[in-house]
Parts: structure tokens; sequence; C-alpha cells
């Protein structure tokens, strides 16, 4: 970290930094108020599943908001971030105009900066760590709009840097699933010069960007434009794949494959197991949104079918869980609610998502737990009951308990249940993996700073690795990986 | 995108289809099956891998027209492609040697039964075949059968071929004449509910193949969810088999239906 | 010919002595000494709210924050699935290797937490199933409504979801236990065992901490409730069965004097070992016996409140006579 603190100051006592700080006192900086995001107004929004809600910032809203940056000479901000991105100085790039520039910086650390730009929690990493957050109490600098802005803005202009690539060392690799974690590791893999093939055992590339995060938050579009670089850099892709079922690792190996990243993440759904959950209309957040996303089944030419609610309940408090009750609204339902045992301080997704959920009219039925769901004739839920909570001490979280408040049971009618409790990783690779090491909730044992597993040609991380956790920390991951089995190689292979 | 080398019909509903597959059809082990899709709208299927063959690369699917998905994939023709397969998924039948199998099949799932039969009488068991369908023109895969059993009884529900009569009619009486020591039971959940209380009568050790509602086929979603031993477990990763004494068949009966207004609706178009 | 039989846990057990749940009987091996050696029934190791808290907490400390709070937002739900999936299992193999009934035991924090784990317990084997209530009244707070919500509202919930037996285990603090009793009594209990067994603080003078006192129970707890089943017995439809401080034979003869079905033993197996059952046994008929009685209920509850020629004693609570009234009277 040493190396990285000097490059920063270095980097900060350029004449073009210099410059541009003198340009603006920062009591001048410091008035400016944070951007508002332009966003599509909720009535029009909730009939399309595709329509982004944040529209973007605007060149000049660009400028503007970076100019707020005080361009510290502790960029505290980059400690909040997981890759540890050099925000000061793609944010001065924007500044001073210089988009592609600022677009360059962040591609030399992240992987994917529209998507993380979209949906990273900055309100819990980067934005939280901000001078202005931190010492002066005031909203950050909008860190996340402007990596949105950046890589839109060079995805728009059509001047895509597609980043050099090493001369082919004949080596292949393989990794498995096609998610944040996965795109990552190909992408600085490609670049080492690797044959490098994406197995995927979906119909479509992208993992969670496609199947589980809904267009209006992350549109489909944009994850294309990515899969379309790495193919240009000359990653290839293999749907309709399941490694370790269509083919195994031994046949692999055969095949000429030399080392494995496995990004095969957290696609098992998690089920409260209480009684009448298995009736037609409840199922998991998983399913409801892999119809919807991928198989859109939300159109009409689709031959997908999914099940509408006029009155729809979605159980969770995390991102999955707004996607879900969001999608619902957007697929007609009348009432939305979501089913939170905590408060709605404590839910654990992002702020935006909250903010854009209300105005949707999205209701929320906070310190409140199912407890069983009831059928009608037909053998489809009509009721659910709820056990009403109340907060009782800390857990290990550092959150407070939810506490049943005893006899206070309420039941409330609805026609279809989601549950977005949460997931796990997915036992169909791993399985099939003999001695390689687990920790008994089913994530993969790797060592933290390599990402190597027990086994030393396979390497892991995103969500197989954490359980669940965010897609930029997935796409730390596969950068670590990618840098490690290329150690690992290089020494193996004489590269 | 996989080739379809040769479609034949087997019956008014059912077609047979070889299809291009070499990496599937080297995995494939009896039970295993395949989610495919027709169209880039189409929806994902399952479908019971039948046969393969090595040389050719190909697998073999059965499938009954009954509905938009399925008929979509009853209309293509040899050499059209069918848009996404993968597989194989589920766990592969547990094929040992306890002695005498009795193999049930009714309609359709006489296809994927075939497989089963096929493997254990490899391994050496006694194997009697049941078959059931509703009339002679809807009875499928008759010489196939034979091939690997050592005695085929049929049972149609008009007596066109065959007895008249129900699977489990011809199914107790070879209970009743000789011992059995385990029992494969494959075809519409209705017939494989009354397949195990037949069977449980008798104490017979018997499997059966879920035909659930699916999505991904690879334990992802939930929608396969079936209650075994009063604990949830997923037809794609934890079946298709499972011991048919210990299937909430009710429940499962009723989760078919979840989607059938929608279904419907979609017939209407 | 003595006979011992009894009914408890809407069973018929064959004799008044139930290994209570510890840990006693938390795997198969010991299960299968203590029924081999005689026991009426053996209640297994209670399923515990604390195991899934802490279980959750060493997760929660391994764990970064903030990344982690959607993850572990409802982690405690896969913890307790793991729980109760050993459970099961625990109940499957003490059903292999016990001739005698095997009861589960579940630990109520609140009534809507245990629902679909009462069904699992019934479809793991169990014979029927113990739900371990009891509230410590510290909280300023808590009213004894709630807590009589709470017991009654938690046996409603359980009893309506499944078919084997359903028994309570109660404490003792209750400012009204007589009318909380004939409240359960009106909801198809199989059993109500009293009391719940605490651990104590208690205080270190040496080292000047608060410790835990002794987990075994001594023998004059017994009193506590022998006074209980002596009151509620006749006034109850639904069996008791007493427990604390049960360590002889004589004491398992004074509870079924008072009215008691069953006793519950726990504490003086791990001084006796499982064998000890026998030499309760031999001492409960040896003074059926020497009294003449035949069968258990030949002389249950012939000492109870309703019976007893001096009732009195059980709902005294003074010593006024043993230490001859007031120096003015």
């Amino acid at each position: 970290m040493t190396d990285y603190s000097e490059i920063l100051k270095q980097e900060r006592n350029a004449a073009w930094r210099a410059e541009l700080r003198n340009t603006v006192q920062n009591k001048d900086r410091i008035n400016i108020e944070r951007v508002h995001m332009t966003e599509a107004e909720p009535h029009e929004r909730i009939k399309s599943q595709t329509c982004e809600v944040n529209k973007g910032l605007t060149p000049d809203q660009a400028r503007r908001e970076a100019s707020r940056c005080m361009d510290c000479v502790n960029p505290t901000c980059i400690e909040g971030c997981p890759v540890s991105i050099n925000i000061p100085k793609f944010v001065k790039y924007i500044e001073a105009g210089h988009f592609l520039d600022a677009a360059a910086t962040l591609k030399e650390f992240s992987a994917l900066p529209a998507v993380c730009g979209r949906v990273c929690p900055q309100e819990k990493q980067c934005e939280a760590k901000c001078f202005y957050t931190q010492k002066m109490k005031k909203d950050p600098v909008a860190i996340g709009y402007l990596e949105r802005f950046a890589a839109d803005y060079e995805r728009e202009s059509g001047k895509i840097q597609v980043p050099k690539v090493e001369k082919r060392n004949g080596v292949k690799v393989a990794a498995i699933g096609s998610g944040p974690a996965s795109l990552s590791f190909a992408g600085d893999m490609i670049k080492f010069g690797y044959d490098v093939t994406v197995f995927e055992a979906l119909h479509e590339i992208g993992g969670v960007l496609k199947y589980g995060i809904p267009e209006f938050r992350l549109p489909n579009s944009i994850v294309d434009v990515e899969l379309d670089n790495l193919r240009q850099m000359g990653v290839n892709f293999e749907k309709n794949f399941v490694v370790g079922r269509t083919a195994s690792f031994e046949d692999l190996k055969e095949l000429g494959y030399k080392a494995f990243f496995i990004g095969s993440g957290a696609g098992l759904p998690n089920f409260m197991n209480i009684p009448g959950e298995n009736l037609n209309g409840v199922m998991s957040s998983n399913e409801y949104l892999t119809r919807v996303n991928l198989m859109y089944a939300n159109q009409s030419d689709s031959d997908t079918p999914v099940l509408r609610g006029k009155c729809v309940a979605v159980v969770g408090g995390g991102n999955t869980a707004m996607d879900a009750v969001r999608t619902s609204k957007r697929l007609g339902a009348e009432r939305s609610i979501i089913i939170y045992r905590r408060s709605r301080d404590e839910m654990p997704a992002r702020l935006e998502e909250i903010k854009h959920a209300e105005e949707e009219g999205i209701e929320f039925m906070n310190l409140a737990n199912p407890i069983e769901y009831l059928p009608n004739a037909e053998g489809r839920v009509a009721k659910v009951r709820l056990q009403r909570m109340k907060l009782g001490e800390p857990d290990a979280s550092g959150r407070r308990k939810p506490v049943p408040i005893d006899g206070d049971i309420v039941e409330i009618d609805i026609d279809l249940a989601i549950v977005a409790i949460g997931v796990s990783p997915n036992p169909l690779i791993p399985a099939c993996l003999a001695g390689l090491k687990m920790s008994k909730w089913g994530t993969i044992e790797v060592n933290e700073q390599t990402m190597q597993s027990s086994i030393p040609e396979v390497f892991a991380g995103g969500d197989i690795v954490r359980g669940g956790a965010t897609v930029i920390l997935a796409m730390g991951d596969g950068r670590r990986a990618a840098a490690s089995m290329h150690d690992y190689l290089k020494n193996r292979y004489n590269l | 995108m996989n080739k379809i080398v040769e479609k034949q019909r087997l019956s008014e509903l059912v077609f047979k289809f070889v299809v291009e597959a070499p990496m599937i059809a080297k995995s494939r082990k009896p039970g295993n099956f395949v989610i495919l899709r027709v169209g880039t709208k189409g929806e994902r299927i399952p479908l019971t891998i039948v046969d393969s063959d090595l040389e050719n690369g190909t697998i073999t699917l059965i499938v009954q027209n009954v509905g938009a998905s399925s008929g979509k994939l009853c209309a293509l023709e040899t050499g059209d492609y069918i848009t996404d397969l993968v597989g194989p998924l589920g766990k592969a039948t547990h094929i040992h040697k306890p002695g005498t199998i009795l193999a049930m099949g009714g309609g359709v799932g006489i296809a994927p039964l075939y497989p089963i039969v096929e493997a254990f009488k490899k391994a050496g068991n006694r194997v009697i075949t049941v078959l059931a369908a509703r009339n002679k023109d809807l009875l499928i895969l008759e010489k196939e059968m034979r091939e690997y059993s050592d005695e085929v009884i049929i049972m149609t529900d008009d007596g066109s071929y065959g007895r008249k009569g129900l699977i489990t009619d011809g199914a107790e009486e070879i209970i009743k004449r000789e011992k059995v020591d385990e029992c494969i039971a494959i075809g519409p959940a209705i017939m494989m509910k009354f397949a195990a209380l037949l069977t449980k009568k008798y104490n017979i050790p018997t499997q059966v193949s879920l035909n659930t509602i699916m999505v991904d086929g690879t334990g992802m979603c939930g929608a396969c969810r079936v209650t075994v031993n009063g604990e949830t477990k997923f037809t794609c990763v934890d079946g298709p088999e499972f011991n048919a004494h210990q299937i909430d068949f009710d429940e499962m009966l009723q989760r078919l239906r979840a989607y059938k207004n929608e279904e419907d609706q979609a017939r209407k178009k | 010919m003595i006979n011992l039989k009894t009914r408890f846990f809407g069973l018929e057990l064959k004799n008044p002595l139930i290994v209570a749940s510890s840990s006693l009987t938390a795997d198969a091996d010991k299960i299968k000494a203590f029924a081999d050696n005689g026991a009426g029934a053996i209640v297994l190791k209670s399923v515990f709210e604390e195991e899934i808290i802490n279980e959750y907490n060493q997760i929660g400390e391994s764990k970064s924050a903030s990344h982690f709070d959607e993850f572990m937002d409802y982690f405690d739900y896969k913890i307790r699935d793991q729980v109760l999936a050993s459970y099961g299992r625990l109940i499957k193999a003490a059903k292999e290797v016990s001739k005698a009934p095997v009861v589960a035991s579940i630990n109520c924090v609140s009534a809507g937490d245990w629902l679909q784990f009462a069904s699992q317990v019934q479809d793991a084997g169990a014979d029927a199933i113990e739900l371990n209530l009891f509230v410590m009244p510290f909280d300023p707070t808590r009213k004894a409504e709630d807590t009589r919500r709470f017991y009654i509202d938690t046996v409603k919930e359980i009893t309506r979801r499944v078919k084997i037996p359903v028994a309570v285990k109660i404490s003792s603090y209750f400012s009204d236990l007589a009318a909380i009793c004939h409240e359960l009594d009106g909801e198809k209990l199989a059993g109500i065992t009293m009391f719940n067994r605490f651990t104590s603080p208690d205080i270190d003078i040496e080292k000047e901490k608060v410790i835990e006192a002794g987990t075994l129970s001594s023998e004059n707890e017994y009193l506590l409730p022998l006074r209980w089943v002596g009151i509620l017995s006749p006034r109850l439809k639904c069996p008791i069965a007493a427990s604390t401080g049960v360590h002889e034979a004589k004491h398992v003869i004074k509870m079924l004097l008072a009215g008691a079905s069953a006793v519950q033993m726990a504490s003086v197996f791990y001084k006796k070992g499982p064998a000890y059952i026998g030499e309760i046994l031999k001492g409960l008929e040896a003074w059926m016996d020497k009294k003449g009685y035949e069968s258990i209920g030949d002389f249950k509850g012939r000492l109870s409140l309703t019976k007893a020629a001096n009732p009195a004693l059980y709902e005294r609570a003074q010593y006024i006579s043993s230490f001859g009234g007031y120096a003015g009277s």
C-alpha cells in the first residue's frame, strides 16, 4: 500500500492536478450542492421493466459535481473502495473535461465501471469515507454517479479503448460461471496472454448481472457491451455448459486447460422453511427474477410464464428484495409490499433502491416476519400470517435483534409471495471436484490473498467464496485470482 | 445450437429426435436429463435423455406435444436447430444388482424408463416391464423395451392392445406371483403416486422419476422443489429420482398445476 | 405382580421414571443405556435458541460488517436449518436404539419460531414433543399477561400443527401459577411437567466474580414441585410430572402420592449413571410391596390437596406455629 500512496502523492503533484486545484477555491467548492440525478418519473417508469430509473449526468453536471472534490492530500475515499480505485484521479479528469482519460483510469482497477457505478453501495463504501461525509457532515461527492458517467461516456462515444493484450503464451485457462468475478478474471488473464474460455451453465452470459439485477437498474445492453469488449480481446464464451457435468474437470484438463477459476456464484435460493412455503404462488426471488430478467416472461411473446399477483408480498430487506418488489409493481400489482423483520433504517438495500421503491408506491411493512402461508381452495397462496416484532439487543452484526411480540400475529391477504431472504453458494460445481475444501456453509475455502483453493490449479472468487456479497467484491476477487494464477502458471510453465 | 439429425413420429403426439450433442453423449448416464429451448423467446423445458450414440456424438430425446413449448419442438424437422441445449443434469440412476426389477412405464414415461431398464438389465438383473398407454396407438418403444426385459406386459385403458386395465393391475399380478426386489415407476405424476401406494403395501423399495416444473435445471431457482421425507429437495439436482414412498405426491401434484391458468391463456393465443 | 405402568406424554409408559432433557440424552449411546436400564421414557436434550445464536455470533464476528449485511441478514434461518437437521438425525438414531419412547424437547422463545420444526420433529419419528417454556421475568417491561399469552399461543400453535402428543415443561415463576395451569389444561396437553430448573448465579468472594452455581440439583429442591403437584393434580385433567430434586425412590414415591403420574430425573444420573434406574425401580417396588399396592393407580394422589388428611400444609406459606407465634400472643 505504501507504493500506492507514493503513486497517489506523485500523481497529485502533477502539474495539471495542481493547476486544477487552483482554478477554484475550496471554500467555493464546498458551497456547491450535490448534484441531483435525473430520474424517470415514477408513474411512468413502473409501466416498464426496461426503463432505467437513473438517467445519468450530463457533461456539465458531471464537471460541476467533480469540482466539489477537493483532491485531498489524504484521499480517504480510496479506503472505502473494495478495489482501491484511484478515485481522485478519475474525478479530476472529469472536472478537467478529459472524460475518456477518466474512463481509462477506472478500467485500470475495475473491469465493469458502468456496472459498479450503478450497483455499488457507495453510501457504505467510497462515499461514506469522503471528506464531506466524514468531517463536514455534508453530502459526499457523488462518486458513483461520476463513475457511471465516465463509463457511459466512453461507451456512447464509440471510442472504447480495447486494452493492450500480450502475445499469446499458449496456455489455456478456464473460468466457470460468467458473472462479475469470472468476467474480471477473464479480462485480466486475456491481457496477460492466456487462452481464456468462460463456461456458463445458462443460455445467456453475465450471471447475476443478467438474471438477477433488473434492467430498470442495470440495462442488459450495458452488460453486453462489456461482454463484447471481452470477446474482442479474445475471450471465448461457452454457453449451455455445466462444468463438472457436460464435461468433467478431468475432461477439460485433457483438452489442455491448465488452471481453473470458479466463479459459479451463490445461486441457491434460501427458504424460511415455514408452513405453506411450497404452496403455488410462493417462490424464491431467484425464480421470479430469472423468469422476468432472463426469460422475459413479462413480455407477451415469451413462452415462459410468470405468476402475476394483485397483492404481492416480498420477504426480505436487501437489494434482491427491492428488485423483486419493484418488478412485481411493473408486472401490474395493485399492492406490492416489503415484509422485513427489522426496521426501515436497518434494511441492507442500497438507499437509492429504497428511495426509488418508495416513490414507486411500494409499501413497507417493517417489524413483521412471516410464520405461515395459507392457501385458497385451489392450493394457491391466499394469506400470510405475520409475527410482529420489536427490536431487542444488538446481535453479532451490530444491528438490533428482532424479537417477536408475543401474541401479536396479523394476517394479510396476498396472492403471490416472493422469498428474498438471501442466497447460498450453489453446490453443483464443488460437488464435482473431489478434494476441494469447503466450509460447512458451502463456500469454497481459499487463501484470502491469492484466492487459491486447496487444489493448486483451482482458484475461486465472488459469491462462491464469500456467500452472498457484492459485484465489486466479486470483481476484486477475480482480479486477485488472475494475478496469483498468473504467478502460479508462470512458474509452472516457464512463461 | 444443436442440430437435429433425425426425427421420427412414434404416435400422434409423441416424437423422437436424435440431436447432435457430442459432449452430452459422452457424459450422460441413465436417469440424466437435458434442458432445452426452441427459439430465442423459448421456454426452458426438461427432457430425459433416452439414449446416446458415442460414435456419432448424438443423444435421443422423446417428447410429447402437450403445450406451446413442446409444440415448438415437435414442429422442428430434421436439419433444424434446437436453440439451446444443456446437460447432462440431475443425479444418475443408482444402477445395482438387487435381483428382480419391476419396471413400470406409463404413456410418454416409457421414454425415460428405457435407459434405466437397459442399464438394470446390463447389470445382470431380471427385469419385468409393465408398459401402459391409453390405447395401442399411444404405446411407444415396445420393441426397444423387449430387447432389455425378460418379460413385457402391456396394459391399455381400452384393451386395444395387450390387456385391458391399469398399469397397477398388471404390476400387482407380478408382485403377487414372484419376489420383486426393486421397482422403478415413471409416468404421469398421478400414476407414480398410485404405483408408490401399491409397492408400499408390499414393502418393495421403489424409485420414481419426477416431472416437476423447472426453469434453470441447475438448482438455482427452487421451482422444482418437492417434499421428500419431510425435507425440501430440488428435483433438478437432488433428483429427478427419489424414494417413492417418501414423496409428498399430493403437494407435488398441486405444484404441477401452478401455471395452469397461464398455460391455458397461452394456448388460446 | 406389581404393575408400574403409568400414563404421560399421551403414551402408556412402563414405569413413571422419565429421563429428563440434559446433556446425558444428547447422543444415541447414552440414550440406549438409559433405555436398556429400564427408563419409562427419554426426553432428548433440548434444541436451544442459544445454539443458534452462538453460531450466528461466531460467523458475524468472523466477517466484516457492511458488505455482508444482506448475506447475514437471515443467516439465522440457515443455522436453524442445520441445527434442526442434526436434531432430526438424533431423533432417528435414538429411535433405532431405544425401546423406551423418545420425546423431542423444544426450547421455545416465541410462538411462531418453531412451527415448522414441530412438523419436522414429528416426521423424524419423535413419539411426543415436550415444549420447554420458560420466561425469566427479569425484564421490567414484560407483564404477566405477555408471558401468559406466550405460553397459551405457543401451545395452541404447536398442538394445531402436529398429531403426536404435546406436553409442556413450565417454570414456577408465576404469580398466577394455578390459573396458568388451568388455562393450559384446556389445550389438550399430554402432560405438564413442573418445574424447569434454571442455572443460578453465585458469587466467588475471593475472586469477586459472578460465577455459575453448580448445575446439579440438590435434594431439598424437590419440595417446590412437591407442593404444586399436591395442589394442582386434583384440579387438572392432564397428567403431571414432577421435576427437580428427585434423586431417590422415596422422592418418586412422594411425588406419586402427591398426585404426579411420573417424574423426570437428570442430576442424579450424572453421579450414579443409567444403572441407577434399576435401583430406584427396586426401591419403588419394595415400598409398594410393603404397602400392599399392586399398581401406581392404587396410591397415586392419595395425599394430594383434596385427599390428604391435612391438606392445609400444602397451602401454608408461613412458619408461625414452629416458632411459637408472636411474643405478645
